[in-house]
């Protein structure tokens, strides 16, 4: 007989613990048990310390997911300063950005973002990341490929053409020259 | 023994310590340059060298002509405002890294010689990584001397 009322005291003294037995009649007697018998204060103790570590995970937790908004406004500020943007960093913040659209939304996708910004925010500006032969550019997807621009153009002793095409390896820039010469051979 | 040890890591540790940043500074833009000539002939042929471009080639107004021979084919790793000379078997070239445009970008001051030491043509182009520019000089007997670069 004495499991069950074992059982009935430990779910009590959890309440107290919890404080899920405030203003309740039956609590002084839990508070007087506590105080005249050591294992009930050490099962009480055990329990707010479990308590204390599950409420610090889900805090750290919650924590987690401020961060990840804190990455975005990272973001927002580095694209604002126009600042070098090369190097992993900028590459996984890119990604992103280009394939939002695929990235999971909600808190699971929120923890990664916070766990990537913790771990791959670099400490100093990140001069970017030595590609292929020490290159840096990063090639872009074609649909994400901007127009070429043709700052200047000089075609001493003949005329210009210039055309861009555009196939699915992204733009063709074509400067054809004609020679002066053959122009008026024509 | 340790006067040894002392005397390594005096040497040693600028020496670790310069080679990061020696690295960095070096950043480049690597470029693919394609001599091609082309001609209009009874037989259509593309040089098997010229795949990367061969679609492009097959359309207006590459199709003016229907023969394209690779003449050369040159790789430059460019580092930032040095210019670099691209060899050529008919006439020369230059390159030259201006500067990297949104990471993304390169903007490049291209220089074109004939086989006369004529300037054909100077231009300067942003242009995306992995897209192309092809510089076509049209002969007096209506062949066609072309440059291909990209860049990435």
């Amino acid at each position: 007989m004495s499991k069950p009322s074992n059982a009935s005291s430990d779910l009590e003294l959890m309440e107290h613990a919890d404080g899920e037995t405030g203003g309740q009649t039956g609590d002084s007697g839990v508070a007087a048990r506590i105080e005249r018998d050591s294992d009930a204060r050490a099962k009480v103790a055990a329990i707010q310390e479990v308590g204390e570590l599950v409420r610090g995970h889900l805090e750290l937790s919650a924590d987690a997911v401020h961060d990840a908004k804190f990455a975005a406004m990272w973001r927002r500020i580095d694209d604002q300063l126009g600042a070098p943007a090369t190097g992993l960093w900028s590459r996984v913040t890119g990604w992103f950005d280009r394939y939002r659209g695929h990235v999971i939304t909600g808190a699971v996708s929120a923890g990664a973002v916070a766990a990537l910004a913790l771990i791959l925010r670099p400490s100093t500006p990140d001069p970017g990341t030595l590609g292929r032969n020490g290159g840096v550019i990063d090639v872009r997807p074609v649909a994400l490929r901007a127009t070429p621009e043709i700052d200047s153009l000089d075609t001493p002793g003949g005329s210009s053409t210039v055309i861009n095409l555009d196939d699915e390896d992204g733009h063709t820039t074509v400067i054809w020259v004609t020679p002066a010469d053959t122009v008026e051979g024509i | 023994m340790r006067a040894t040890v002392a005397i390594l890591m005096i040497v040693a540790v600028p020496v670790l310590a310069g080679t990061a940043p020696q690295a960095r500074a070096d950043v480049t833009a690597d470029c693919e340059f394609l001599e091609i000539s082309a001609k209009a002939g009874d037989k259509p042929s593309i040089d098997g060298e010229l795949a990367p471009v061969e679609k492009k080639l097959k359309k207006p107004p590459f199709s003016t002509w229907n023969q394209f021979k690779l003449l050369s084919h040159s790789h430059k790793s460019l580092a930032k405002k040095k210019t670099e000379p691209v060899s050529l078997k008919v006439g020369s070239a230059t390159v030259t890294l201006v500067e990297i445009v949104d990471k993304s970008k390169v903007r490049l001051t291209i220089t074109m010689d004939d086989d006369k030491g004529k300037q054909v043509a100077n231009n300067t182009t942003t242009v995306e990584g992995g897209d192309y520019m092809i510089y076509v000089h049209q002969l007096a007997n209506n062949d066609g001397h072309m440059l291909s670069l990209t860049c990435k």
